[in-house]
């Protein structure tokens, strides 16, 4: 076997996106923990997780540089390094969104102006999403990265169906109006990280075929 | 091999189930290639598996090799070259050469240009032109056209490889080929003669070997790769360094062996 040293840091560099990945799932579980249950103390401990998230992004993108810069990845090689490239990114936008989801229950008092069902419905298929578009990176599970991304279609109606609902409460109770567009931000959110879910099965078929697919 | 290779229309060289010993040991096993017209074709692979003896078959200068037998047919425009009433010489003035270590001959950068031109008869007063034309075409026109008379030994590594493809230009050919041109040369004379090979394609159809597989990804049009004398996969480049479907080609260009 020759050029050991660069396998190693492909390898490691996978292992660097998928702890990378493990953060990620934790801050987006608990923000959304935070602001159902409006959880200040809990939303302020993970506002406090941006800073490392930027941290790992970082150290992510330069071991990507170096690789290209000093080893010209070829063939897989290059697939792996530009997939993970392009996943570091969605995941950060993920961290972004979900530093945002931690942001609303210190703006919302006295409670939610509904119960938060199709928002959690949501929330639990974004996870699954998370959860399954990360797994398929790590076996390069081309079907599990489709069924996974197949997932959006439930995101964007339940997203659809609480904002048409929202809307109709603001219009007969005006006073809500400030909570409630926070729920808004808030589907807005979840429908994002959903999205980038999708994007991240994208890098994953590439990675895997070589093919640029369209997942959303 | 995917289909945009296999309806390559009209190749311009044709390779069927190419064999070839040198004595008793087989160093091509049943190559079969088309090249089209104004491509440049790349051939990679690890020492010894048989890329420079192939490109070698194409002008035939295994001819000079002892105990060398070939089995097989190449058609260059559609002509058997191992045929009967094939000149060497003519098959050798329409495919030219380009070798590893720049070889200009011990007279001056004219006479070098001049030389092929001569031989095959051409008139004085047409030489100048064809030493001038040559000599742009190969981009080294504006560094000697004022020392046209020195001796083409006093010129650079790079400058001189440069020479050395526009003494094989002087001659008019239809085929190019380049046994690893750049590999005793600089960053700055690699990269130059990286862009001349690239715009004699218009002109040329263009075969080179090459040990730098970035280089064979930068310019050529179809990449060939071969391991123990077969030709294990051969495709459009980007294909090869995006997604190559043999595993040994894979290994290959990402450094898993080799």
């Amino acid at each position: 076997m020759v050029r050991e040293r660069y396998l190693e840091q492909l390898d490691l560099l996978k292992e660097s996106v998928l702890s990378f990945g493990e953060m990620v799932k934790l801050i987006f579980r608990d923000s959304m923990t935070s602001v159902i249950d409006l959880d200040i103390e809990l939303a302020r401990k993970t506002l406090a997780l941006e800073p490392e998230a930027d941290r790992l992004e970082e150290e992510i993108e330069a071991s990507i540089f170096d690789l290209l810069a000093l080893q010209q990845p070829m063939a897989s090689d290059l697939r792996l390094v530009v997939s993970t490239l392009k996943i570091t990114a969605d995941l950060r936008r993920i961290v972004g969104l979900s530093i945002n989801i931690a942001k609303i229950p210190g703006r919302i008092e006295g409670g939610h102006v509904k119960p938060l069902i199709d928002t959690k419905k949501m929330a639990d298929i974004a996870g699954f999403m998370l959860e399954n578009s990360l797994k398929a990176f790590e076996t390069q599970d081309v079907e599990l990265a489709k069924a996974a991304a197949a997932r959006d279609e439930e995101v964007d109606k339940l997203f659809y169906a609480v904002w048409v609902e929202l809307i109709e409460m603001m219009a007969k109770d005006t006073s809500i109006i400030s909570r409630a567009t926070n729920l808004l931000f808030l589907i807005r959110y979840l429908e994002r990280i959903a999205d980038h879910c999708c994007n991240m099965c994208e890098s994953v078929v590439y990675l895997a075929t070589a093919e640029r697919v369209k997942l959303n | 091999m995917t289909e945009a290779v296999q309806n390559v229309s009209q190749p311009q060289i044709e390779v069927q189930n190419l064999n070839l010993w040198y004595g008793e040991k087989q160093a091509l096993k049943n190559v079969s290639m088309q090249i089209s017209r104004n491509s440049v074709t790349a051939l990679i692979g690890p020492s010894g598996c048989g890329k420079s003896t192939f490109i070698r078959c194409l002008n035939r200068m295994n001819d000079l090799i002892k105990n060398c037998r070939i089995e097989g047919k190449i058609l260059i425009e559609g002509k058997d070259i191992y045929g009967p009433d094939v000149d060497v010489v003519e098959l050798r003035k329409k495919v030219g050469m380009v070798f590893q270590k720049p070889n200009p001959f011990p007279m001056s950068i004219y006479d070098n240009v001049a030389y092929g031109p001569r031989i095959h008869g051409v008139n004085k007063k047409d030489l100048n032109g064809i030493v001038e034309q040559a000599l742009r075409s190969a981009a080294i026109w504006e560094e000697t056209s004022d020392r046209l008379k020195s001796s083409a030994l006093s010129l650079s590594g790079g400058q001189q490889q440069r020479l050395c493809i526009a003494r094989t230009l002087a001659v008019k050919p239809r085929i190019i080929l380049f046994d690893e041109p750049t590999s005793a040369l600089d960053p700055i004379s690699t990269a130059r003669i990286e862009d001349l090979i690239m715009n004699l394609k218009k002109d040329y159809t263009i075969v080179i070997v090459t040990h730098n597989m970035q280089q064979a990804a930068r310019i050529s049009d179809y990449t060939g790769f071969f391991l123990s004398g077969e030709l294990i996969e051969f495709d459009q480049t980007r294909q090869i360094f995006h997604n190559p479907q043999e595993k040994s080609t894979e290994d290959y260009i990402t450094g898993r062996f080799g």
